[in-house]
């Protein structure tokens, strides 16, 4: 008897979860990504075109022939694409990304997002650019490309988000990193977040090595025209050894001059077109502040990601 | 007539003296751009892409250097993608095929593994049968479509598998569209002989699992610069004309519109220079290093002549 209320105690527990859950946000209950393609007739006058393609796991690379490593950082499950043409032969190619996770997905987001895009009320996030636009929700990312930049296209593109957006029921968090880095003159649309080394070095490429052991991070752009990186170690603490070694990776490199030990947790240097670089460190974290900034306001700056970081 | 360079006597000649023995060799050292005291690098740029071709093309000492009567001329345009700014612009190409034409080449016959759709869906297709050149597609899951060719002095890729039909050609010109790539951080010359090369062989430059550590970008770069040191260019024409500078190389990213086309035959010096159109250094770009290093040509730019006109 007292098993079996055990059991259902288990079972109930379970399902409370199954409840509440974000549906969808996980690998582990695979989706349906047919089911987020609009058919022909359901956006205005968009009918389908040929059939859809549809790539998996290491399959990544007959699709996206060299260009696959990013998504596998990010944590890659599928892919389907299907094109759309109208009446007067515009097309529109609608890619539906299936990531491993929330994370993943916002993560290959940001990455295919730039600072210069236009906001759109879509999905978790969505930007739009000239000829394209990208919006995540839960752990899908979708991509809506046009070939040209004409009105009628654009309209397209987000007539077509629109209607895929509508058909997911899905929900899921941003990284909790993202509300580590200041709020204040944060351009939004400038985040990138790190889930790997290749996608820091083609946000800034600090050194042909991996010196900060990343493990995950973030990176925003600020209307002053600085930007903050915030680089999560993966082998712990960072401790004044580790950081003293950073610091001589700086100061011997022929690529960063004007090597300045302001303090013992803070240092800077310049790069090769001048641009100022401070760093720090805290806990298991390495604090980068890049621009022309006053070293006082780059303190402001590290104490208040502290500041985020225990909240 | 041009010699010939079939495909034992690459085997044989590649693997008894190296790099200086590959296909356009001997066509490389005759019209060196410098020993005529001319420019290392033609650019021209203005809005009509087929004039920018011919003009730089004619800065660099007109066709007629590289294209002998009766040669038979390979070229390699990049049709990865039907993004806008991800492959080599059509007018290029027409431009290309059209001089080799006047210069009194047999044929001109443009190489890809990739699919019929890759071409038509670019446009490329077009071009290529209007100009009255050959298109071959080569199965790229054939090996025995692809010759082993030893890399002597390979540090990371021994050998490479070069499609067969690259050795029934006396000329090959290169022609990429330079443009972002996420695992190179850049793409132009260099990377484009990949697409000479078996696929299977390719797949070897990415390190299993897709890693994305350090050393797995050192790797692809280090393969890509090997690959190099046996296929040489006998021309380079590189398509600065719109190229996407984000999220490459796949795309859809982030357009730039230099409207320039470059000729040259120093491939380091080429990517190097493509490289500032949007403000990258080479020395950033491990790829360019490793060629470098590999004695392929000239990274630093203030060595460089480069010629500018607007066409």
């Amino acid at each position: 008897m007292i098993r079996n209320h055990r059991v259902l105690t288990v079972f109930l527990i379970s399902s409370m979860f199954l409840l509440f859950a974000p549906s969808g946000a996980h690998s582990s209950v695979p989706l349906d990504l047919y089911k987020f393609l609009p058919l022909s007739g359901e956006v205005g006058e968009w009918e389908r075109n040929d059939q859809p393609q549809d790539y998996r796991g290491e399959d990544l690379y007959e699709y996206i022939n060299g260009g696959a490593e990013i998504y596998h950082e990010y944590g890659f499950n599928r892919v389907i694409v299907q094109d759309f043409r109208n009446k007067s032969g515009k097309s529109i190619s609608v890619e539906i990304f299936e990531m491993e996770d929330s994370e993943s997905a916002y993560g290959i987001y940001t990455f295919k997002t730039h600072l210069e895009d236009k906001k759109l009320s879509l999905g978790s996030d969505a930007q739009l650019s000239d000829y394209y636009l990208n919006f995540w929700k839960a752990n899908v990312l979708v991509t809506i490309t046009g070939f040209d930049e004409d009105e009628e296209t654009i309209e397209g593109l987000q007539e077509l988000a629109r209607a895929v957006e509508a058909k997911m029921k899905l929900n899921g968090e941003k990284p909790h990193l993202v509300s580590v880095l200041p709020k204040k003159e944060l351009i939004t649309t400038s985040i990138k977040y790190f889930e790997g080394n290749l996608g820091l070095y083609n946000s800034y490429s600090f050194f042909a090595r991996d010196i900060f052991s990343l493990e995950k991070g973030i990176k925003g752009d600020y209307e002053s025209g600085y930007s903050v990186y915030f680089i999560q170690s993966k082998n712990g603490e960072v401790g004044q050894k580790r950081f003293d070694e950073i610091k001589r990776d700086f100061e011997g490199s022929p690529r960063y001059k004007n090597f300045n030990s302001l303090e013992k947790e803070l240092f800077m240097v310049e790069d090769r077109k001048s641009k100022r670089i401070f760093i720090s460190y805290f806990k298991d974290s390495i604090l980068i502040v890049m621009g022309a900034i006053p070293s006082h306001q780059v303190k402001e700056i590290f104490s208040s990601i502290q500041e985020n970081i225990g909240k | 007539m041009a010699k010939k360079i079939g495909r034992r006597e690459f085997v044989k000649s590649t693997a008894k003296i190296g790099i200086s023995a590959v296909l356009g060799g001997s066509v490389i050292s005759q019209f060196s751009c410098s020993q005529a005291g001319m420019c290392d690098i033609a650019v021209a740029s203005g809005e009509d892409y087929l004039k920018n071709t011919i003009k730089a093309v004619e800065l660099h000492g007109g066709m007629m250097k590289f294209v002998k009567k009766g040669s038979k001329v390979a070229i390699l345009p990049n049709t990865q993608s039907r993004h806008p700014g991800t492959f080599t612009n059509p007018d290029i190409v027409r431009a290309v095929i059209r001089t080799c034409k006047e210069a009194g080449a047999a044929e001109v016959n443009c190489l890809s593994w990739l699919t019929p759709k890759h071409w038509a869906d670019t446009g490329l297709d077009k071009a290529v049968q209007e100009e009255g050149a050959n298109l071959k597609l080569i199965e790229r899951d054939d090996e025995a479509l692809y010759t082993p060719v030893p890399i002597p002095g390979g540090i990371a890729l021994k050998q490479a598998q070069i499609m067969n039909e690259f050795f029934n050609n006396d000329v090959f010109i290169d022609m990429p569209v330079t443009k972002d790539h996420a695992g190179n951080k850049f793409t132009g010359t260099l990377k484009n002989l990949m697409g000479l090369n078996y696929r299977v062989n390719n797949r070897t430059f990415h390190k299993e699992g897709w890693r994305t550590e350090q050393s797995a970008i050192e790797h692809l770069d280090q393969c890509i610069a090997d690959l190099n040191t046996v296929v040489k260019p006998t021309l380079c024409v590189v398509d600065a004309t719109e190229f996407i500078t984000t999220n490459g190389p796949f795309g859809p990213g982030k357009l730039l519109k230099p409207q320039k086309v470059i000729a040259g035959t120093d491939r380091v010096a080429i990517d190097a220079y493509c490289a500032t159109l949007w403000g990258l250094e080479a020395r950033d770009i491990i790829m360019i290093n490793k060629a470098y290093e590999h004695k392929l040509g000239q990274i630093d730019l203030q060595k460089v002549k480069i010629q500018e006109i607007k066409a």
